[in-house]
């Protein structure tokens, strides 16, 4: 994966489909459904008790115990900007491990519910189209149409890892 | 050389019992070679034979296992089947050795070539690691009872012991042909030896000497470790001078005339950092009468069997990576938790199994004591940090040109390890102020009627749960007056400021502050105090200052005992839990009418013991909806940091609770107002505040 290839020119840069084909987690958020490589993925477990952080942004919901390592949890929702829900019991908590600056990190993303695994070939996955000017795409890895549904395919490394969540409390103050 | 010689003269049955260890070694390598063959031998332990009868004075037999060892260092071209024969061959020859008889040398083992420089670093990097390790060890050993030996130069014993630290550091760089690092190690054991054998008198000139040399291997072991880690290649440094120095040193007769010319401290060669400059006798710190020259022969003890204390060290302890101790110390906390769910899951209290019941206990029991084991195991004594101070404060006061003597108590004090490490800055600024701008001149304290000798005393103690750490001196003490003015000047403080004495004395910890009149090269620049503030509260700790103008200052370090636990104070907020450290709380009440007052209509304050504190609103500080509004409600916890008081208050207390502390991770670094987090009881994460953060706030 080159996630920082993406960040430049997310259109023309894109990698070729042999390399984004695998295996994916596919979750859903809403109405649509969007895949993480599973070899991000730590593991995933029910909603839990969030401990909140304060000075952090909104989709920031805090901090969990993960057997003994404290990991920060963010919802997707609320960092796609799409409406809050409550939680139900289907709401999951997916730990990724992601690329923080030099470091790996763990970290919990709260979706809708977690449907299954799929293991997309080439063909199955196509480049994100151009929205035009002013749509930013950086963290689309590509889509992916299986059974004709389309699932949004995510580099969850720049998800989560623009300058929002590094340094994040000094700007809140 | 000299040392075997004197071995050779102690008794036969001193021989026999320092033989066993080698005899010990040859066996078990035969054993080893037997079952497993040559592939299972490593150049590490033929080293290690090599030590061991260097040790006993068995020259031919050390040369021999030191090139025996060349062949089985990794990367060398003898093939296993050529070094199984070499192994067994050496291993017969040694014994033959052993038994005083003596054989044809064979020739593969003649002594190798003439040391390299800088080796290869072959691939033995884990060697070279446990070299530097151990190497840093003993040089630390070694400062410590130079500074001894200065002020009882007799101690046989202690000698003893720097030479054998000398000994050992010889022996591994000679095998692992770090030659600038053996010669110099070899020289200082030989002036060593003459000492231990009564032939020279430890004097200051030859403890300067040999503390130069610890100065030069450790920027050579530096060095090596900089390569070893990738950096760039260093040529080792010219040693010539400091070689030529130390055998100077022990050409000292012993007649004490002779020592005030001994060449060494007239050498005047510069470049080293810590050289002292060449000044009269009568400015050293210990300054005491030359001891008496050559002890009577018959006084002069037998060495020690160097191989058994050795040994009954390295059983004793054993080297644990710290990352490996704080997954540990992540696990028990887990294990502790889980262990608190299942105790207080209220389904038990319906099962009436009396032998579940004690098993349980029984289990929490355990738990503790496995949770206090592992919190033992990061705990090293303070001594280490003292002796290092030690040696600076030495060298400090020479170039000061002030005579000062340093006495240390509670060297015993048990830290963690993490705090004691950062704890050697922090300690090394302190003496520096103290011996630069706290003590005065000798003949500034003649004049006011002191002795010319100064004091500074270190001191290690527990309080309350917490460690204490003094440093005092009986200098000139702090001038308030001045203190004030400048810190007036500086804009640190406004006009007119009411400010406590402590609250003075804590402005020399502002940054840019700087009491000396004058520059020094030592300090004065006003970066060191700083730094120690910033350290101690890395730490969690505090920082106090007792001072009387011309009798002298005592700071006062307060840390905490381990920077992994600390005692806590459950807070609640809305639906929030927050942690307090314990150690910032001075007392917690809930507020009556009468005690709180407005200022300007919107600065709240409440009257704690006839001082008006300003009150922080937690829920204000960090946007929480708060159970109750009312001050007179909820609970006000007076807490204290950097000498500055508020309350703040929160929605009620829940209770104390002892807890891990975890960095919240990079994620959250820079939020302001915590300084980290804890598991709590039932598994859930809580915040624990950073009282200094909270009260800046926005600001």
């Amino acid at each position: 994966m080159q996630p920082t290839a993406l960040v430049a020119s997310p259109n023309k840069a894109m990698p070729a489909s042999e390399e984004r084909a695998g295996k994916y987690l596919i979750f859903r958020l809403g109405s649509e459904e969007f895949g993480v490589r599973v070899m991000k993925v730590r593991e995933i477990m029910g909603i839990q008790d969030v401990t909140p952080v304060p000075h952090t942004p909104h989709f920031v919901k805090g901090v969990i115990n993960l057997r003994g390592k404290v990991i920060p949890v963010i919802d997707l929702r609320l960092k796609f900007d799409l409406v809050p829900e409550d939680y139900t019991s289907r709401t999951c908590i997916i730990v990724v491990r992601t690329e923080f600056g030099e470091d790996e990190l763990m970290m919990g993303t709260i979706v809708d519910e977690v449907a299954e695994v799929l293991n997309l070939v080439p063909a199955d996955i196509e480049d994100t189209p151009d929205f035009g000017p002013g749509v930013e795409t950086p963290y689309l890895l590509g889509m992916a149409k299986v059974k004709d549904k389309v699932k949004i395919l995510l580099d969850i490394d720049q998800v989560l890892n623009n300058n929002e969540l590094q340094g994040l409390g000094s700007l809140m103050l | 050389m000299a040392q075997r010689k004197s071995q050779q003269e102690t008794p036969p049955a001193a021989i026999v019992a320092e033989a066993r260890s080698v005899r010990e070694q040859i066996d078990d390598l035969s054993t080893r070679l037997m079952i497993g063959g040559a592939g299972k031998l490593t150049a590490y332990d033929f080293g290690a034979l090599c030590t061991a009868a260097t040790n006993e004075g068995l020259d031919v037999l050390a040369e021999s296992a030191s090139a025996l060892a060349a062949h089985f260092r990794s990367g060398s071209k003898t093939p296993l089947k050529e070094r199984e024969d070499l192994a067994t061959k050496g291993l017969e020859h040694f014994r033959i050795l052993l038994e005083g008889g003596t054989v044809e040398p064979i020739p593969e083992l003649a002594a190798t070539s003439a040391p390299t420089e800088m080796n290869v670093y072959a691939e033995d990097v884990e060697m070279i690691e446990e070299f530097i390790t151990e190497s840093r060890e003993h040089l630390v050993a070694i400062e410590g009872k130079m500074l001894e030996l200065e002020t009882d130069s007799t101690s046989a014993e202690v000698i003893n012991a720097v030479f054998r630290g000398f000994h050992t550091i010889k022996g591994l760089a000679g095998f692992l042909e770090f030659a600038s690092i053996q010669q110099v190690a070899h020289e200082v054991e030989t002036l060593l030896d003459l000492a231990r054998t009564g032939k020279l008198a430890i004097t200051p000139p030859v403890v300067d000497v040999v503390l130069e040399s610890t100065d030069y291997i450790k920027r050579e072991i530096a060095a090596i470790d900089r390569k070893i880690k990738g950096g760039p290649a260093a040529a080792s440094e010219n040693n010539t001078d400091l070689l030529a120095r130390v055998k100077a040193a022990s050409t000292g007769e012993p007649a004490p005339v002779n020592i005030q010319s001994t060449p060494a401290t007239e050498d005047p060669t510069d470049d080293w950092p810590t050289t002292p400059e060449p000044e009269p006798q009568s400015a050293t710190p210990q300054a005491e009468a030359p001891h008496p020259p050559a002890i009577a022969p018959t006084e002069v003890t037998p060495p020690t069997p160097l191989r058994e204390e050795r040994r009954s060290s390295d059983v004793a302890s054993v080297r644990i990576e710290t990352a490996k101790l704080d997954h540990l110390m992540n696990m028990v906390g887990e294990m502790v938790i889980a262990q608190t769910l299942i105790s207080h899951n209220p389904n038990l209290s319906s099962i009436k199994d009396t032998r579940l019941m004690a098993n349980l206990a029984q289990l929490t029991r355990i738990t503790a004591d496995v949770q206090k084991v592992t919190t033992s195991m990061r705990m090293v004594p303070i001594g280490l940090q003292f002796q290092k101070t030690a040696r600076v404060i030495r060298d400090l006061s020479r170039r000061a040109g002030k005579q000062i003597v340093m006495m240390m108590s509670g060297e015993d004090t048990e830290l963690d390890k993490a705090i004691a490490e950062e704890l050697s800055d922090p300690l090394l600024h302190m003496v520096r102020n103290s011996v630069d701008h706290g003590i005065e001149t000798a003949e500034e304290r003649l004049l006011t009627g002191k002795d010319r000798t100064a004091h500074i005393r270190l001191a290690a103690y527990h309080q309350s749960g917490q460690i204490v750490i003094e440093i005092s001196d009986d200098g000139r003490g702090l001038n308030k007056e001045k203190i004030l003015k400048k810190a007036t000047d500086r804009g640190l403080v406004k006009p007119g400021a009411q400010l406590s004495d402590s609250e003075i004395f804590l402005l020399i910890f502002e940054a840019g502050f700087s009491t000396a009149e004058q520059v020094t090269d030592i300090s004065g620049r006003g970066v060191g105090m700083d730094v120690v503030r910033r350290h101690v509260q890395k730490l969690r700790g505090r920082i106090d200052i007792q001072s009387e103008q011309g009798v002298g200052t005592t700071f006062f370090l307060k840390l905490p005992l381990t920077l992994a636990i600390i005692e806590g104070l459950v807070v609640v907020v809305g639906d929030n839990r927050y942690i307090l450290p314990i150690f910032s709380i001075t007392e917690m009440f809930r507020p009556r009418p009468e005690v709180l007052s407005t200022v300007k209509g919107k600065g709240e304050m409440a009257t704690v013991r006839g001082s008006l504190l300003p009150i922080v609103r937690l829920h204000q500080r960090f946007n929480l909806e708060p159970r109750v509004q009312e001050l007179t409600e909820g609970m006000l916890v007076v807490v204290e940091s950097q000498g500055k008081q508020y309350c703040l208050f929160v929605d009620d207390l829940v209770g104390k609770q002892e807890v891990v502390i975890k960095s919240l991770g990079e994620t959250f670094k820079d939020v302001v107002g915590l300084a980290g987090c804890a598991i709590l009881g039932d598994g859930r994460v809580g915040l624990i505040l950073d009282i200094d953060g909270i009260f800046r706030g926005r600001a």
